[in-house]
């Protein structure tokens, strides 16, 4: 029942009793100009990966955005027609592919198994080992290469088969150094997982190996989706390791790739961009379509 | 059913399962385990012993690759880099964060904002890196940010008709053909004067074609003398079949257009300004008494701003007059700079995201209550909001920390040319010096545990907080 | 010291179809005590919160001290506020948490001290200065609180739940802290709860809320002897007070209330002066109320209100015993008591005088007597 003069009384109060600092009209302009500057690198290769090969050098990327017309795939075309001769873009991609995705497997599967192992086990130590996981996650690639590299070598000598060079031998290095900070965020997530629901299913008389399987496994699948896009993410994305072990190769991964073309051939940024835009799209889909992943609550109504 | 005891013999079936989870147990654990102690625990142990030999890790050698470490010059300049990454970048990018974090609680897009900052850390940071690389470009015509430090310092500073090319070394002195001489504050002043109805006529030379196609120069002409007036004609003194004559107006030779020209007293001061013709012809009208010489301002060979090499080889050097290494260790490659807000742009996202979840989990009724009494909105900020998310800034920082020790990627993509030898970091020395040319295990494996050592507060301090929980 | 006055006071959110607070006009006389009380959702924290400036008021005002502070943002209205959670800085000490608002205006080094020295002591907080929250239990944290509050020395103190955290032996126990303290201040208190008895034994009056709407404002006193209406009968007083549907019937000259069933056994006799007031009502039906510890046992000299019940259910307090009888299809409790002999499922009469006998009308729950 309010009159109209109190109505009037009621926009002025809303706009006293608004917090003041910091106040929604600035923060839209200055969120608004650094989304736009956020985007400029990216949109800017793009761009470049869309102009012909002579325009790079001769006017700015930022010409083209005013003259859509000049735009076009051309790069694409060449750089996928050469289809997967060695060395190429398609060929890099694939040896991306081929390494990653192993990587990330093997990475998620054994940290699924240890996290359950360092939760649910009843085995002393448990806290130790669990230490000293978290201690390893800080070390740095760097300390572990050149024994690592001598150590393919010695298995070489002992079975014939040096990893050094190999997609496995990049493989297997990544994984062991993805295991750290996978462990520690299944554990971290397991731990959360009600122990009433485990032991309900031992009594009913499920071996460890089900109770992890069935319960826990499809429990966790939230963290494990989580896991996934960081591994995935940080190996796709290595150069390091890559340069390590697979410096001279022939088939070597997307930003191994890019980093040969930008040092030895360094006009050919036309291949650069348009490279770095394949590197890019495949990261940027494993992220978008995983993100649904977390929004999962299961444990709700599971256990009562 | 008789009176005696009745053993009963318990199976120990409680037993044999209770082992069985035990196995499984430590059966999941293994393969995690094995790759962990072969390719993580063990070489990190060998490094350490590597770092103690020689690059055929035949001979003891003690502490003596250390010793080269902290006496190698690139290796001494990547500490300085690492100091360098380490004092600036963790600091501003958690500043970042929390600014970000802080301003997306007002807005109503702060998911899609979010989406989009956080975006760059999902591509590989050797793309982004060429990416900023070509921003970062020293041509106009191809790095953004050149090209807008220039259209804005050629507003402020426009270059002259006829710049001077610092770059080849050339001088205003240099464009001095005939009746004429350079000044120190690089204008360019007639030998001789006149008095009015006189003439003054001024040859350059070392003028490219091109600037006179570009300025439309015509065939230079001589002027009339004007009772009243000063006149003259400023040209160009070269023609190919003539070379050694400056002094005479030759056929064919080009007037010089659009130079800014004063006429000036015989104390020195100017008395009026004119600009000359397509033909290089000037006229300067109702000259009072006196004698006179013609001046060409030094606007009109200044260059402008070339831009910032952004990627070469310069450096900030905040102190100065101290030994040449001293001076080395100080000073900041500008590049370095380029490269952090690059990093900047990737992780700042990473940042804004951490505090963001902090802030979200902030205890609300304790801001009200500063409110209450009697804070205002930036005091409740500064004296609460800010310390109570103490624990997540810390994270953040530290992570950042050791992230930046451990900075490779970027390096070795943007730095180039002349700023490779002022950039190296700790990671890029331990590669070069561990898998690319002279290969020196010893001297990488002592940087790599170096690098190990100075992340070990970091280790600590974790262990630290998990052990607590 | 100052009053506090709120007229018409009305608070909507947007979104929900039914305001959260309507219409509510209360007066708090300088020095009182007063207590909002009321189930959750009626609108007694919306309300607190509203005076304190931490929400907005979609209609009504909201005076202090004789000024109107609508427009005037918390820090500014010279009121103190204890959260139910506390809302301790935890990254200060108690003695910073206590001196925050003082040293946002710039109050003397010295001045702080006196004033905190004095609190602590009131409150017996002077060995906890240098602690952290972290460090502290509950009943010390809300005693940190109170201090928090009592250093402002504001014209009023708010104070939303500031019990409900605590174990029920603390409870009692600051319950009647605060009640000193009021005592000894002679501050304007305004205090929500949802409990009654904190209500009745700590204000000078209690305005008893349900869904937005004020049902009653006076004393312990009047809300218990003279309820206005069914709700605020059935809220205040612990047991319930109970309730039995009756049928009137009109048709002689004295008014007769029979039970809703044939062989119904519980009766109601009533004095002249209620049979008037019950024949000016338009209800056929009327709501009898009586509250348990009026109930004995076996039947006395004109009774108002007699029933045979059966017993159900006995809870032994030590001196008393809570009676759950059943008669008539209803659940009637009685205190009587512990050293009667009343076994489960005896046959008991439990008889109420006439003066202890409500009537409420059925649908607009009004009390009529």
């Amino acid at each position: 029942m309010t009159t109209i003069a109190q109505t009037n009384d009621l926009t002025k109060r809303r706009h006293i009793l608004r917090r003041m600092l910091p106040a929604r009209g600035p923060s839209n302009i200055v969120l608004g100009i650094i989304a736009v500057v956020w985007l400029v690198p990216t949109v800017s290769l793009l761009v470049i990966s869309l102009r012909p090969e002579a325009a790079f050098g001769v006017s700015g990327w930022w010409k083209a955005l005013l003259d859509p017309s000049s735009l076009t795939f051309s790069n694409y075309r060449t750089l996928f027609g050469q289809g997967f001769v060695a060395g190429g873009l398609l060929d890099s991609l694939m040896t991306s592919i081929e390494i990653t995705v192993p990587a990330t497997l093997g990475v998620v599967l054994f940290s699924c198994f240890a996290g359950h192992s360092l939760v649910f086990g009843r085995w002393r130590g448990r806290d130790v080992v669990f230490l000293t996981v978290v201690a390893l996650m800080v070390v740095p690639l760097q300390v572990a290469l050149i024994p690592v590299v001598q150590l393919y070598r010695e298995l070489g000598t002992l079975f014939g088969l040096n990893p050094f060079g190999t997609i496995p031998g990049v493989i297997i290095f990544h994984i062991a150094f993805g295991l750290p900070f996978g462990i520690f965020l299944m554990r971290n997530f397991m731990s959360g997982i009600p122990k009433d629901l485990l032991e309900a299913a031992r009594m009913e008389g499920a071996g460890e190996w089900k109770v992890f399987y069935r319960i826990v496994l499809p429990l966790a699948l939230p963290a494990l989706a989580s896991l996934a896009i960081f591994q995935f993410i940080w190996v796709w994305n290595d150069l390091l390791v890559a340069l390590v072990f697979l410096g001279g190769n022939v088939h070597t991964p997307l930003t191994v790739f890019l980093y040969d073309q930008n040092h030895e051939l360094q006009a050919n940024y036309w291949i650069i961009s348009t490279g770095a835009i394949v590197s890019v799209v495949v990261p940027l889909i494993v992220f978008f379509s995983f993100q649904r992943y977390f929004v999962r609550g299961v444990l709700a109504g599971a256990v009562k | 059913m008789s009176g005696s005891t009745i053993n009963v013999k318990t199976r120990t079936s409680r037993r044999r399962p209770w082992i069985r989870e035990h196995a499984v147990s430590l059966a999941f654990l293994t393969p995690a385990a094995i790759w962990l102690l072969f390719i993580v625990i063990y070489p990190t142990i060998d490094t350490i012993r590597l770092s103690l030999f020689n690059e055929s890790a035949t001979k003891f050698l003690g502490l003596t690759n250390y010793k080269t470490v902290f006496s190698t010059d690139t290796i001494l300049t990547a500490f300085r880099n690492n100091v360098i990454w380490v004092l600036i970048f963790p600091f501003f990018v958690t500043f970042l964060g929390l600014v970000f974090a802080v301003l997306t609680e007002r807005i109503r897009w702060a998911t899609a904002f979010k989406a989009l900052v956080v975006m760059p850390i999902v591509f590989s940071t050797t793309a982004s890196a060429l990416v900023w690389a070509t921003i970062f470009d020293n041509s106009p015509q191809i790095g953004a940010v050149n090209a807008a430090v220039l259209t804005v310092s050629d507003w402020f500073n426009p270059p002259g008709a006829y710049p001077v090319s610092a770059a080849a070394g050339q001088t205003v002195a240099d464009l001095v053909g005939s009746n004429a001489h350079a000044k120190k504050n690089n204008t360019i002043v007639s030998t001789s004067s006149a008095r009015a109805g006189g003439t003054i006529n001024i040859g350059l030379e070392d003028i490219t074609p091109a600037t006179l196609t570009l300025l439309k120069a015509q065939d230079a002409v001589k002027p009339q003398p004007m009772s009243g007036a000063i006149t003259g004609v400023i040209w160009r003194a070269f023609s190919p079949s003539d070379p050694t004559n400056k002094t005479d107006v030759l056929p064919g030779e080009l007037g010089l257009p659009l130079l800014h020209l004063s006429l000036v007293n015989s104390q020195g001061a100017s008395v009026a300004t004119t600009t000359t013709t397509t033909s290089g012809q000037y006229k300067f009208s109702n000259v009072g008494a006196g004698s006179y010489f013609v001046e060409l301002g030094s606007s009109n060979f200044g260059s402008g701003f070339t831009g910032i090499s952004w990627l070469g080889g310069g450096s900030i050097t905040p102190v100065s007059g101290l030994g040449q290494t001293a001076q080395a260790l100080l000073s900041v490659p500008l590049a370095d700079m380029a490269m952090i807000i690059t990093y900047l742009w990737i992780w700042a996202g990473f940042a804004m995201v951490l505090i963001g979840a902090g802030l979200a989990s902030l205890n609300r009724e304790v801001l009200e209550a500063a409110r209450i009494d009697g804070a205002k909105e930036w005091q409740v900020f500064r004296r609460v909001t800010v310390p109570m998310l103490a624990p997540v800034l810390a994270v953040v920082l530290v992570t950042m920390i050791i992230n930046v020790l451990k900075v490779f990627d970027i390096v070795l993509n943007m730095a180039s040319g002349a700023s490779v030898n002022a950039t190296p970091t700790l990671a890029v020395e331990i590669y070069n010096d561990g898998f690319t040319g002279g290969i020196h295990s010893g001297v990488s494996s002592a940087i790599a545990v170096i690098l190990f050592l100075l992340v070990l507060p970091a280790m600590i301090m974790n262990l630290k907080r998990i052990k607590g929980v | 010291m100052a009053s506090v006055v709120l007229r018409n006071l009305t608070k909507q959110y947007s979104g929900n179809s039914a305001p959260s607070l309507e219409m509510l006009n209360l007066e708090i006389d300088d020095g009182e005590f007063v207590c909002l009380v009321g189930p959750s959702g009626c609108g007694k924290t919306t309300a607190l919160r509203m005076i304190a400036g931490l929400e907005d008021i979609t209609s009504g005002d909201i005076e202090i001290g004789g000024r109107v502070v609508n427009d005037l943002p918390s820090r500014d209205r010279d009121i103190a506020l204890v959260f139910q959670s506390y809302a301790l800085y935890p990254h200060l000490t108690v003695a910073d948490n206590m001196s925050f608002g003082l040293k946002l205006r710039k109050v003397p080094k010295d001045k702080i001290e006196e004033a905190v020295q004095s609190a602590a002591k009131i409150l017996d907080l002077v060995s906890l200065l240098d602690r952290k929250p972290a460090q502290l239990s509950g009943g010390q944290r809300q005693r940190v609180a109170l201090g928090r509050a009592l250093v402002r020395d504001p014209a009023v103190f708010l104070m939303d739940e500031p019990l409900s955290n605590l174990d029920a032996k603390l409870r009692v126990q600051t319950r009647a802290e605060i009640a000193q303290l009021h005592h000894r201040l002679q501050a304007t208190m305004l205090y929500v709860t949802h409990d009654q008895v904190e209500a009745m034994t700590m204000a000078d009056r209690i305005a008893v809320m349900n869904l937005g709407l004020l049902e009653q404002y006076g004393t312990p006193r009047e809300l218990y002897n003279f309820p206005s209406n069914l709700f605020v009968a059935g809220f205040i007083g612990s047991p319930s007070m109970n309730f039995v549907t009756m049928r009137m019937n009109r048709n002689e000259e004295r008014i007769l209330l029979t039970g809703m069933s044939a062989d119904s056994k519980i009766k109601v006799t009533l004095t002249d002066e209620q049979s008037e007031i019950l024949r000016q009502s338009d209800a056929n039906e009327i709501i009898v109320g009586v509250r348990p510890e009026h109930l004995v046992e076996g039947s006395i000299d004109h009774p108002g209100f007699s029933a045979v019940a059966t017993v159900e259910v006995i809870e032994f307090l030590g001196n008393d015993e809570h009676i759950h009888a059943m008669s008539d299809d209803t659940d009637l409790v009685a205190i009587l008591n512990a050293h009667s002999s009343v076994a489960r499922g005896d046959s008991i009469n439990l008889s109420a005088p006439h003066d202890t006998v409500h009537f409420f009308h059925p649908t607009s729950s009004l009390r009529l007597n």
